[in-house]
């Protein structure tokens, strides 16, 4: 029984109501005209202050109402939530967590600095702007209507900025990135006549849903009022839709979560580990008997376990939602600290990682941003120069793909700049001047310890060193960074990682007279060796309908004993765009797999991710399949260069 | 990069009229006096909007219409159809059949080269 | 210290008595292909996977098959501050004795058959010696070459 200090208690609860407050506040700059936004806001202050006065937090309270008073008017519409007013209530809410981290330590001056700042925010008369949210049908494209004409339609009507766009869930390499935005929210200049902006709409006003509206809450604002009724029906039922895409984005109703402490859910894990390993013998034996009722009880409980292992596991998933949210604030920081223009776009927050990678991947991602932030994406001016739209967008996806998850960040910045690259890496020895080297080798260098091609070091980004303990801490996961860069254009980078989870169905095959397992996830298909691909000396090419798949004897690899099966199998696997065919001697079939840990001296071994006990209690390898597939392109590309040594 | 419109009308001064205002504005111009013929110049060049008349000798505007968004050539491409005001229910077939914007005639060339502007950019 | 006596070869080993786990009858070894002969194999423990340490490779002695002595002496030692858990594969286990301390001798620079730095000391018992292993320094060394070595296939 765990008893709970209730000072613990209120600081896990103003953790969560913290993020709330957070996430609102950054919402509400990008949507100051929503009412829920304010509301959502104020409720996490109000019960904050509750809270806190309750379990003896007297100045966190004693602050909290202040800043209440303040937001107050925003709340009856007195004040509109400027750009000035949410920096200061970002910085109050700091302060807050200040204060509930360590009461005594917090500094009093900056809280009266804060309060001070939130009242000249409040009292600065709002610029009446406006809002347009839009959103294109589908078939918009296919029939004709360019979105990008449009934004520039309504960027030569006055001084524009793009809010927000919204990404379809689709996978990160499909997407077009200039034109599959689908949805907008775009602030105007509010000096620009209401009936021009909905000219720019002229041909798709009946297809689409728009809405135009002035920020600042309550319509405060000159011209335009009489249009306001007439725009606000369609476009009450036009804000739908943009905000029932940010409630899906939104946390999940919090009334049906719980709180566990996580030892628990890894006991739970263990047991049920135990369990399915206990549950492959019973089979075994019951597959032995000939009995055809215990067979079948056998049969119920491999139903069951099977099904318990999917919840159980489903518990240590998390959304990495979860991640990209913190993000958001991180962004709009440096943003605001670097005076360069970035908007966040986010797709696939739904992707779900167990809890532990979520943990390991967080100081990486935010290394990653920053570099992207501070070295890749350039200042507007220079970015204007080159026929870029001034605001830079800092695209964060993931999606999961067989039996990976990739998590790319992209910028539109200026990519890569190679040269620069290595000149620094000869400049500190890294390779000697006039090595030969290819542009992905030479951007591959970026990741060697003491590197950095910054001019400056900025105290923001530091000396680039973390790209390096990136590369490590993704190794460590078992996975692989790839980079791509286009010069002017961007960069992007993807964190592949393998899944985690403890318990997988596996395929189980016979090498030899050792049994391995390969991820089910990871197989596309099982055919059969033919056998004249013995007779093809220094190829080892399959032709899978059409399309030519490397491959590698496993038996080879593994130094297996006995004599080959006559048929040989190959089970043709992929990780990332690559896929290799492992050719073994029988395939066996499926098994539901436990996944042990390797004993660190065998952490060099890397064709193998892990162990796990079969029916009988024989350990059996299981195979690292991205590494293999790694492993087989190299050894691919060695063959052909012998190949052309002797062909030279 | 210039871009490409398609004009389609059976008026032989019509499409000199525009035709003269779009080359004029930097545009490279097609034409073609009916919906079949503009069919066989949509789908043979690179064409960056196409504008046309709907009542038209042997293959009428609708029906181009329709044949040309079938043929995956025209995905991304404007149609602009030209109508008069009266016949809101021609506009409303012609939006169905995949039209992206009108113009209503009789109309100056310059107020349709803005409309040109408009779908296809400068 | 009390101590596993256990019979390697021609010799005699001793394990500390805290370090022992248990002690099991051959098991199915799964090999580990490409890996250090000292750590090539794997087994299976009441549901734990354990790397199988052949400590005769270290000591260059040879190693015939298993017979029906054979054990595996399960032993948990501190590695470098985290727990390392193997099992030690054996010709024959002895028994349990206390190796008393001002019997045990310092290793001798030269002279020896085995590479001194993996043995801690030298225990005298009536009828010859007892070697004690230093565990740590085994499993450091021979791990870090088993841990970074994967031998390729040309």
């Amino acid at each position: 029984m765990i008893t709970l200090d209730p000072a613990e208690t209120f600081r896990q609860e103003a953790a969560d109501l913290l993020d709330v407050l957070e996430q609102s506040l950054l919402d509400l700059e990008k949507r100051p005209g929503d009412a829920d936004l304010v509301s959502s806001a104020f409720r996490a202050l109000h019960t904050l202050k509750g809270s806190g006065a309750m379990f003896g937090f007297t100045a966190v309270s004693a602050f909290i109402h202040d800043f209440e008073t303040a937001f107050d008017q925003v709340r009856k519409g007195e004040a509109a939530a400027s750009p000035a007013l949410i920096a200061a209530a970002l910085q109050a809410k700091d302060h807050v967590a200040a204060l509930i981290a360590d009461e005594a330590s917090a500094d009093p001056d900056a809280g009266t600095a804060i309060l001070a700042a939130l009242a000249r925010a409040i009292a600065a008369p709002a610029a009446a702007d406006w809002l347009v949210t839009f959103r294109l049908p589908d078939n918009a494209l296919e029939l004709g209507t360019n979105p990008k004409l449009l934004l520039d339609e309504m960027h030569s009507l006055g001084a524009c900025e793009i809010l927000e766009r919204s990404e379809p869930a689709a996978p990160v390499g499909d997407i077009d990135p200039d034109f599959l935005h689908l949805a907008w929210v775009v602030r105007l200049d509010g000096a620009v006549d209401q009936a021009a902006i909905e000219d720019v709409f002229l041909f798709i006003r009946d297809d689409m849903s728009l809405a135009i509206e002035r920020t600042g809450g309550a319509a405060k604002s000159g011209g335009g009022e009489e249009t306001a009724p007439a725009v606000a029906a369609p476009a009450a039922a036009a804000r739908r839709e943009p905000e029932a895409e940010s409630a899906a984005a939104a946390p999940k109703d919090k009334a049906a979560t719980l709180r566990v402490p996580a030892e628990r859910l890894d006991e739970l894990m263990d047991r049920v580990g135990e369990l399915v390993i206990a549950q492959a013998r019973l089979s075994q034996i019951a597959a032995s008997r000939h009995d055809p009722a215990l067979v079948g009880v056998a049969e119920d409980i491999e139903r069951l376990t099977a099904s318990l292992r999917d919840t159980t596991m489903g518990t240590r998933m998390v959304p990495i939602g979860t991640l990209f949210g913190r993000f958001r604030r991180l962004v709009h920081d440096l943003s605001d600290g670097l005076s360069k223009e970035v908007v966040l776009v986010t797709a696939g927050e739904e992707t779900e990682l167990d809890k532990t990678v979520i943990e390991q991947l967080a100081d990486p991602l935010v290394h990653l941003i920053r570099n992207a932030m501070d070295h890749g994406i350039e200042r507007s001016e220079a970015r204007e120069a080159c026929g870029k739209a001034g605001k830079a967008t800092l695209r964060l996806s993931a999606a999961h793909r067989g039996a990976e998850v990739a998590i790319t960040i992209a910028d539109d910045g200026a990519g890569l700049d190679t040269a620069r690259i290595r000149a620094k890496a000869e400049a500190n020895g890294l390779i000697a001047p006039g090595t030969p080297l290819s542009e992905s080798e030479i951007h591959r260098l970026i990741f060697e310890p003491g590197f950095s091609t910054a001019q400056a070091v900025t105290s923001l980004s530091g000396r680039g060193v973390g790209m390096d303990v990136v590369k490590r801490t993704i190794e460590g996961l078992r996975g692989s960074i790839d980079l791509a860069s286009e010069p002017g254009h961007g960069t992007e980078v993807t964190l592949r990682l393998p899944l985690t989870l403890a318990i997988i169905d596996g395929l189980l095959v016979r090498v030899g007279s050792g049994r391995y397992t390969i991820p089910l996830a990871a197989v596309e298909e099982c055919i059969e060796l033919p056998r004249n691909a013995d007779a093809m000396r220094g190829r080892s090419f399959l032709d899978v309908r059409g399309d030519l798949v490397p491959f590698m004897r496993l038996r080879d690899l593994f130094h297996a004993d006995g004599e080959a099966d006559a048929y040989q199998k190959v089970v043709v696997v992929s990780s990332g765009q690559m896929r290799v065919g492992l050719v073994v001697d029988q395939i066996i079939g499926n098994n539901q797999t436990v996944i042990k840990q390797l004993s660190r001296l065998h952490s060099g071994i890397k064709t193998f991710s892990g162990a796990t006990i079969l029916g009988d209690g024989t350990v059996a390898l299981i195979l690292d399949v991205m590494n293999l597939v790694g492993f087989g392109q190299k050894l691919e590309e060695r063959r052909r260069e012998t190949a052309l040594g002797r062909a030279a | 990069m210039t871009k490409t419109i398609l004009m389609v009308d059976d008026s032989p001064s019509v499409r000199q009229v525009v035709g003269l205002t779009l080359k004029s504005a930097g545009y490279h111009v097609l034409e073609a006096a009916d919906g079949a013929e503009a069919l066989s110049k949509a789908l043979a060049n690179k064409v960056h909007a196409v504008v046309t008349d709907l009542n038209m000798p042997v293959m009428d505007g609708l029906t181009f219409i329709r044949k040309y968004r079938a043929a995956p050539a025209s995905s991304g491409v404007p149609i602009v159809f030209l109508t008069t005001e009266s016949n809101a229910a021609i506009k409303e077939q012609a939006k169905q059949a995949g039209a992206t914007g009108w113009m209503v005639k009789p109309f100056q060339p310059e107020q349709l080269l803005a409309v040109v502007r408009k779908v296809a950019g400068a | 210290m009390q101590a596993l006596t256990i019979r390697l070869q021609d010799e005699i080993f001793a394990l500390e008595a805290t370090s022992v786990r248990e002690i099991l009858d051959p098991v199915p070894i799964t090999r580990v292909p490409n890996a250090a002969d000292f750590v090539g194999g794997l087994i299976n423990v009441r549901g734990t996977v354990v790397p199988l340490a052949d400590l005769r490779v270290v000591f260059g002695m040879d190693r015939p098959p298993m017979d029906k002595d054979t054990r595996i002496v399960v032993v948990e030692f501190d590695l470098d501050g985290e727990p390392m858990t193997a099992g030690i594969l054996a010709d024959r286990v002895h028994e349990v004795t206390e190796i008393e301390a001002d019997a045990r001798e310092a290793v001798p620079a030269v002279g020896m058959r085995w590479p001194p730095a993996f043995v801690r000391s030298i225990g005298k018992r009536d009828d010859g010696f007892i070697i004690i292993p230093d565990m740590q320094r085994i499993f450091r060394d021979e791990g870090v070459v088993a841990a970074t070595t994967e031998r390729q296939n040309p």
